[in-house]
């Protein structure tokens, strides 16, 4: 990052990951290579159900907060986001994806989050 | 074709190869495109060319790779939007841009078959918690903030005023001290890159 750095942690473990994706980053963008485009679209579509899980997500936190909803119903809302949670992580191996490359800049819907 | 860099309403000329294409008050700060691969090293000249500018003038950056025919159609794409542009640099005057990202030091919370269905929510709402606290935070020092979609605890950007830089990086600092379970990383300053436009 050159001389960018104002103020980080002693070690930059945390957020070395980024370096390998911008590289994939801008690789991607510069050749659109045919034999990866099944994974491409597998990305596309997990990036978007993804982006509906944690905004459903969100959206059942708020109703907690908001309270009116019972121990019950907590806890299989809870449940089932749990389940999601671990489907996704099964469909992401799958694909040979991780988190971070479900992570695609959505421009304005990125602010939904 | 010609490369369009960023809008200012700044009337000196900016160095070469950069020209000012004037428009109504305002220029299309533009260079001559070139034909090159998208590198890390391309992206930073460009980075450190906006930033030269920027030092000089209020500017909004114009997006990477943004290439128009010719100074007639730079003109025009400067035209079309003059007030929005004209109320973005006053926006970002004398402000530049700082990236803030803060991850938990720990791993996630536990695999998903050790915990309840509520403790699996309770762990999700505090973590939105902690960040909406932290944002808040950061955002009581700076002109415009914005939470930006990431897989960190969080990531935002800072509109802050260049002397206020300073005391926004010792917060940083602070919150670092004061958790830390925390790891926060702050860089910059950028030019106002996530605040060139207005609210969408």
């Amino acid at each position: 990052m050159r001389d960018k750095i104002l103020a980080s942690p002693l070690d930059l473990d945390p957020f070395a990951r980024d370096e390998r994706r911008l590289g994939e980053a801008l690789s991607r963008r510069v050749n659109a290579d045919p034999e990866s485009v099944e994974r491409g679209l597998a990305q596309l579509v997990l990036t978007i159900v993804e982006l509906l899980r944690q905004l459903m997500e969100r959206q059942a936190l708020r109703r907690i907060d908001g309270g009116g909803l019972s121990d019950e119903q907590v806890e299989r809302l809870g449940t089932t986001f749990m389940e999601l949670d671990r489907r996704m992580a099964e469909l992401r191996e799958q694909f040979g994806l991780t988190a971070e490359d479900l992570n695609l800049d959505l421009g304005p819907l990125g602010r939904l989050l | 074709m010609i490369a369009l860099l960023a809008i200012t309403d700044d009337a000196a000329p900016p160095p070469p190869p950069v020209r000012a294409v004037r428009s109504g008050g305002l220029s299309a700060l533009c260079a001559p495109a070139v034909e090159h691969e998208v590198t890390p090293d391309a992206l930073w000249r460009h980075e450190e060319l906006l930033e030269e500018l920027m030092r000089e003038r209020a500017i909004l950056p114009v997006r990477y790779g943004t290439l128009v025919e010719d100074d007639d159609a730079a003109a025009r794409a400067v035209a079309e939007r003059r007030d929005e542009f004209a109320q973005g640099l006053e926006r970002v005057r004398g402000a530049v841009e700082l990236a803030l990202r803060v991850e938990q030091r720990e791993p996630e919370p536990p695999a998903a078959d050790v915990v309840s269905g509520r403790d699996y929510l309770r762990a999700k709402a505090a973590r939105m918690r902690t960040a909406r606290r932290l944002h808040e935070r950061f955002a009581a020092l700076a002109r415009a903030g914005e939470v930006q979609p990431g897989r960190e605890l969080l990531r935002a950007a800072y509109l802050v005023d260049r002397d206020a830089v300073a005391g926004f990086v010792a917060l940083v600092e602070r919150v670092g001290r004061e958790h830390t379970e925390l790891a926060l990383l702050c860089t910059g300053p950028w030019p106002p890159y996530s605040f060139a436009e207005g609210e969408r």
